[in-house]
Order: C-alpha cells, then sequence, then structure tokens
C-alpha cells in the first residue's frame, strides 16, 4: 500500500504540496484528480524522489521510500521521455534492466509488453520513427515492463484516439487485478469515473476529498435531477429554493439540488408546467463533484 | 540496485548506442586516416635523406660510390662527399652544420657534431671495408663526437612527455564535448526523469562519462596503434630509444581524462536546458586552455621555480605538467603522491557535486544555475 502522509513542498512563494495525504492499496485503482497547477504532478513526483520535500512522509507497506523500494515501481511522467535515437525494443529491455531484471528476462519482458501494446513488429524502429500514439504506448511500456507493484502514470489519457484510451483503461485495470496499486491522473472525469473505484481530488496542494467514489458522491451535498420535459416554456426552471440550473438543452434540464431538497417536489413542479418524458434523481456525477468541490 | 550495476547499465548504453551511431563510425575511420594519410604524406614530402661525409684528403678513388652503395639501404639516402685538406678545416665545417660527420681515413675515426648517428657510421664502415677489400684488412672506424654527447634518453623522453601533454590537450577539448553533449541531450528529451526514478544522479552521471570516456578512450587507442604500427613498419621515422618516463604519461593521460571528462559532466549539469552543448562547455575548456599555457610558460622558463611546482601538485594541470616536469628536471615523490591523491579526490568530490547539481536543476525546472547557488548547493548536506 502507498502512503502519502502529509507532505509539503514550497516552490519560492508557490505552495505546490500543503499537507497532502491519501493511499493506494494494492489491487486498486485511484484517479488522482485536481484542477491545473493543484499539486498532481509534484505530489507524483514525490514518490519518485524527484521532488525534495520540506516535510511528510512517503511510504510503501508501512516503511519509508527509498530507491530500493521504487525499483519496484512504474513512472510514466507528465512530460514523456525515451531516447529518439534508441530502437524500441532495446530501450524497453535496457529500462527493464534499470529495474533490477537480468538480461534474458528484460529481453523476454520487453517483447511481450511491446507485442501486447502493439508493438511487437516495431520493435528494431527508433523511438523517433514512431507515430505519435506508438511513442505513448513504448513509455507506457517502459513503466510497465518490470511488473511493478506501485505504477504511477502521469496524465496517461491524454491525447489517446479512443481506441487507445479503450487498450490503456484495459490494460490499466489488469495491472490492478494482477495485484498492483495504480494511480493515474486525468482531466477525463467521465473516463475516472468508469475504471476507479477510488478517487483522490487535490486543490490547492491539499487534497479536498479521497476514498471510494460511490460513497464520496453519495456524501455530497447535492444531488442531480435530469429532466425530460415536453412543452414547457423555454426560460422554465423550478422556482424552488436550493434548486440550481446547471444546464439546458430543448428539453433537457440538468439541475442540481440540495440533498435535502424533496425530489418529489422537484417532480410535482415539472408535472404542472409540462408532461414529463424523463426524470432522474441521484448523487452528482464525478464531474459534478469536482466541480462542487474545486469549483471557483 | 547496488550502484556499480547502474553505472555499468549506463555505460553500456552509451558504449553501444555511439558504436551504433554512424557519426563514431565516420569520425575513427577519419582520424585514422589523417593519421595514415599524414604518415604517408610525411614520405612523401620528404623522401630523401642526404649524408654530407666530409673525408680528409688524401680521398681514395671510389670513395663517392662506395659511400654511395653502403647509404643505399638505410632509407634510400644519398651521400654528399666533400674532401677537406686536414682534420682541422673538417672540423669547422662540422662545427659550422656544413656536413654531418667527418671521415679521418688516416686514422679510420669518425668524428659527429654532438651525437653518433649509427647509419651513418655503418654506411661510413661498409663504404670503407668495401674499399679497402684490395688493401690489407684494417680495423674498423672509431667514432667519436666534437661535443660532449646530450643524453639522448633525455631529449626522447621530453618529446614524449611533451607530445603526450599536446595529445591530452586536444583529446581532452575533443571528448570532453562528447560527453557534455550527451549529458545535455538527455537532459533536454526528459528521459531522464524516467531513469532518475531508479538510478542516483552520481551513478547516472559517473556511467555516461565512463561509457562515453572509455569509447573515446577507445578511439584514440586506436589511433595510437596504428601511429605505433606505422612506426614499426618504418613508414614514420622511429625515435631514438625512449626512457622510462613514457611509462609516467600513460596513468597520468588517464587521470587527466577521467577528471576532465567529469568536468565537462559538472558543465552539461549546470547548463539550462535550453543551452547547447558547445556553449555549456566554455568555461572547462578555458580553464583547460588556460593551465595548458601556464604549465608550457612555466616549463620553458624555469621548471624547478614556484609556480611549475605548483601546476605540478594542483589538480587540473598536473596530468598536462607533471610527466613533462618530471622527464625535465625530475619531481619528487611525495609531489607525485600529493597530485595523485588531489586529483582522485578532485574526480571523486566533482561526480558527486554534479550528480547534486544535476538532480537539482531537474527538479527546479532547469535554469542555469548560479555559480553561487551551485556552491550553495555543494555545501549542503
Amino acid at each position: 500500500m502507498l502512503t502519502v502522509a502529509d507532505i509539503q513542498k514550497r516552490f519560492g512563494a508557490l505552495e505546490a504540496l500543503a499537507g497532502c495525504s491519501f493511499t493506494v492499496e494494492r489491487g486498486s485503482m485511484l484517479g488522482f484528480l485536481g484542477p491545473n497547477g493543484a499539486g498532481k504532478t509534484t505530489a507524483m513526483r514525490a514518490v519518485f524522489g524527484l521532488v525534495d520535500l520540506d516535510a511528510g512522509e512517503l511510504l510503501w507497506d508501512g516503511d519509508p521510500i527509498t530507491l530500493t523500494e521504487r525499483l519496484r515501481f512504474g513512472y510514466m511522467p507528465e512530460e514523456r521521455g525515451l531516447y529518439p535515437r534508441m530502437p524500441v525494443g532495446d530501450q524497453i529491455e535496457y529500462f527493464a534492466r534499470l529495474h533490477g531484471l537480468e538480461t534474458p528476462m528484460a529481453r523476454t519482458a520487453a517483447a511481450d509488453w511491446l507485442a501486447r501494446l502493439g508493438l511487437g513488429e516495431r520493435m528494431g524502429a527508433k523511438v523517433e520513427e514512431l507515430s505519435h500514439g506508438n511513442q505513448q504506448r513504448a513509455q507506457l511500456a517502459a513503466a510497465l515492463v518490470h511488473g511493478p507493484e506501485l505504477l504511477v502514470l502521469d496524465e496517461p489519457f491524454a491525447g489517446l484516439d479512443p481506441v487507445a484510451v479503450h487498450t490503456l483503461a484495459r490494460v490499466l485495470r489488469d495491472e490492478a487485478a494482477r495485484g498492483a496499486a495504480v494511480v493515474f491522473s486525468s482531466h477525463q472525469l467521465d473516463l475516472v469515473e468508469d475504471i476507479c473505484q477510488d478517487v483522490a481530488i487535490i486543490d490547492h496542494g491539499r487534497i479536498v476529498a479521497s476514498g471510494d467514489l460511490a460513497t464520496l458522491r453519495r456524501s455530497s451535498q447535492s444531488r442531480r435531477v435530469a429532466l425530460q420535459l415536453d412543452g414547457a416554456p423555454p426560460e422554465w426552471k423550478p422556482d424552488i429554493a436550493g434548486v440550481q440550473l446547471v444546464d439546458r438543452h430543448n428539453g433537457d434540464l440538468r439541475l442540481l439540488v440540495g440533498r435535502d431538497v424533496d425530489p418529489d417536489m422537484v417532480l410535482a413542479a415539472a408535472q404542472r408546467t409540462a408532461r414529463v418524458v424523463e426524470f432522474a434523481y441521484g448523487p452528482p456525477s464525478l464531474d459534478e463533484l469536482f466541480l462542487e468541490l474545486v469549483g471557483k | 540496485m547496488n550502484g556499480r550495476r547502474a553505472v555499468t547499465l549506463v555505460a553500456w548504453r552509451e558504449i553501444r548506442e555511439r558504436l551504433r551511431s554512424k557519426t563514431f563510425l565516420a569520425s575513427t575511420v577519419l582520424i585514422l586516416a589523417l593519421v595514415g594519410g599524414s604518415a604517408f604524406l610525411g614520405r612523401l614530402l620528404n623522401p630523401q635523406k642526404t649524408y654530407n661525409v666530409a673525408v680528409t684528403a688524401p680521398a681514395p678513388p671510389g670513395i663517392d660510390a662506395a659511400l654511395q652503395r653502403a647509404a643505399q639501404p638505410f632509407d634510400n639516402a644519398k651521400v654528399h662527399v666533400r674532401v677537406v685538406s686536414s682534420t682541422a678545416a673538417g672540423r669547422r665545417l662540422l662545427e659550422d652544420r656544413q656536413v654531418d660527420v667527418l671521415l679521418v681515413l688516416s686514422h679510420d675515426h669518425l668524428v659527429f657534431r654532438d651525437t653518433v648517428d649509427p647509419k651513418v657510421a655503418a654506411a661510413a664502415d661498409t663504404a670503407v671495408r668495401g674499399l679497402r677489400n684490395e688493401l690489407p684488412p684494417s680495423p674498423e672506424l672509431t667514432s667519436s663526437t666534437l661535443h660532449p654527447p646530450q643524453e639522448t634518453s633525455d631529449e626522447a623522453a621530453t618529446t614524449v612527455a611533451y607530445a603526450g601533454s599536446i595529445l591530452l590537450f586536444i583529446s581532452l577539448a575533443f571528448y570532453g564535448q562528447w560527453v557534455i553533449s550527451g549529458i545535455v541531450e538527455e537532459k533536454n528529451n526528459r528521459v531522464v526523469e524516467v531513469i532518475l526514478s531508479t538510478v542516483q544522479p552520481r551513478h547516472l552521471l559517473a556511467g555516461k562519462v565512463i561509457g562515453i570516456g572509455s569509447l573515446g578512450f577507445a578511439q584514440l587507442a586506436l589511433t595510437v596503434a596504428l601511429a605505433a604500427g606505422l612506426l614499426l613498419a618504418g613508414v614514420f621515422d622511429a625515435p631514438a630509444a625512449l626512457s622510462g618516463d613514457i611509462a609516467l604519461v600513460i596513468p597520468w593521460f588517464v587521470l587527466g581524462y577521467a577528471l576532465y571528462a567529469v568536468a565537462y559532466a559538472v558543465a552539461g549539469a549546470l547548463a539550462s536546458s535550453q543551452q547547447n552543448a558547445e556553449t555549456a562547455g566554455q568555461p572547462v575548456t578555458y580553464a583547460l586552455i588556460g593551465v595548458y599555457w601556464a604549465g608550457f610558460a612555466a616549463l620553458s622558463s624555469n621548471p624547478d621555480g614556484a609556480l611549475a611546482t605548483l601546476l605540478t601538485i594542483f589538480p587540473l594541470s598536473a596530468p598536462l605538467v607533471l610527466p613533462a616536469r618530471s622527464a625535465l628536471v625530475g619531481v619528487p615523490l611525495w609531489q607525485h603522491a600529493l597530485a595523485l591523491v588531489l586529483v582522485l579526490t578532485t574526480i571523486y568530490l566533482l561526480i558527486r557535486f554534479a550528480g547534486r547539481v544535476y538532480a537539482h536543476g531537474l527538479l527546479h525546472g532547469g535554469p542555469r544555475l548560479g555559480l553561487r547557488a551551485a556552491w550553495r548547493l555543494a555545501r549542503q548536506h
């Protein structure tokens, strides 16, 4: 289990991490969310010793993280980087060996991963000869090749086409199923909602919410209401205290209401105005929860 | 991972990748071609030697042709004979450098200016004996010199030491660029972030320096081997016997090489990500030029002076100055020992310092680190 305990880092006047804490269990996948500049990348780099922390602790299975532990971690940094003129196969094998694998095993693992990620035919190609998408896959292979116990990926889905997103999501799920602790940052909240059970949301260097996503959504102070109305006046919205219009598209309305607002009252108000085609009530989506927590 | 394994892995990658690059292969071929070419060019430009021989009168008929025949096997040399009236006249010509040797036939004696040229002596011997086949047998020619002979081994050692310094100076400036560009490149393409998550910065740097350094060294060794081969094959002129001082040039060459490779690594680590390798390396190159000229000046004016002694011990200049000074005037054992300890310590400290600066630059977004900030960093921890 990865334990991030009250880590702090200041860059001059900027407080990048102001006491950030969260945990990631083995076999689980954590979506690490936050607006730009919230401290996600700094926190992830800190796990790999790439940031000198001012305070706080980073533990793996209860022990402080040192270079020895990091050999069993896999990392995909935000700023991707591979040796441009080195053949892909050699490069992945090199990373495997840096993580402590012996040559024959490293070679097999590199070939396996590249084949699995669809680069089996391109093992001899130089990285600079690969397309952007294939370079991303190679970078992923570099993070995975040694079968890490902890996998940290900074914006792994950024810039991927839908097919690649699907492949990557499956790979990450498989890694968690294998028993790895997986943590990745992303701005694609619907995707995170689809594949993560746990999330941690960071804002201004502090965790504002973390834990099981369903529980977090239920514990929110608001509820979402989706309405589809037939024949309502264009500007209509329910005139009830604590009801907020989020979005209106033709007859489709999305509302955010306080947890204490009775959904029956909203439905009744709608029925008085028009024919209700569809009515849904429930906890907010991750997107809405995120805006609620870090919205300005 | 233990440090040695990490250093080895990094070093091997550098060697493999560079061996694969066409630039490296092309530069190796080019250097070898230059060495080989210059050897043959030298032969082309200076195709024949001429021995100027003074012979005391009366010169037997045929001495000219006999000398010419006898000199033929030696570098295809030609012989120019001048007949002189007396030994004294011959000595004057020898002193004035108008002839290379004086043959006093009446005494079966050869006089050289200050060193006995064995080739000329052998040629004269053969020629005289050839002529005297018709005469009663006579003893071999004896040789002497006008001036007390200089110690030829010293001269050769000095040549080797100076040549060693020049070669070291040139190769440091050349291969130093490899080291620094290797480091700046890696920093720029960000791969370093993944590497540093598993390898300590100082191990990464040590691996790079060792990898690039030993490859440069191998290229250099190949060049020297070719030159030595050509020398043995007689394409170059063989120098006189070399003394044991040549043995001193080699270890100091390696030490100097290691020291400056690391110094270039520090410069690379200090460079901002935008800076190119060439400008980043300038401070080290200037320092190298500075100590080279200081050493040269100190040794030519007073090799026993305080400045020369200081430069023998000072780590940055020791590899260039110590072997040359040792050949010229000798260096006390304690200075050898002190210089060695200081150079090794400097290499170790520079590697650590480079590692720290490297990590720092990376973790702080990579603006160029000022000297003062770097100094503060060096004193931390």
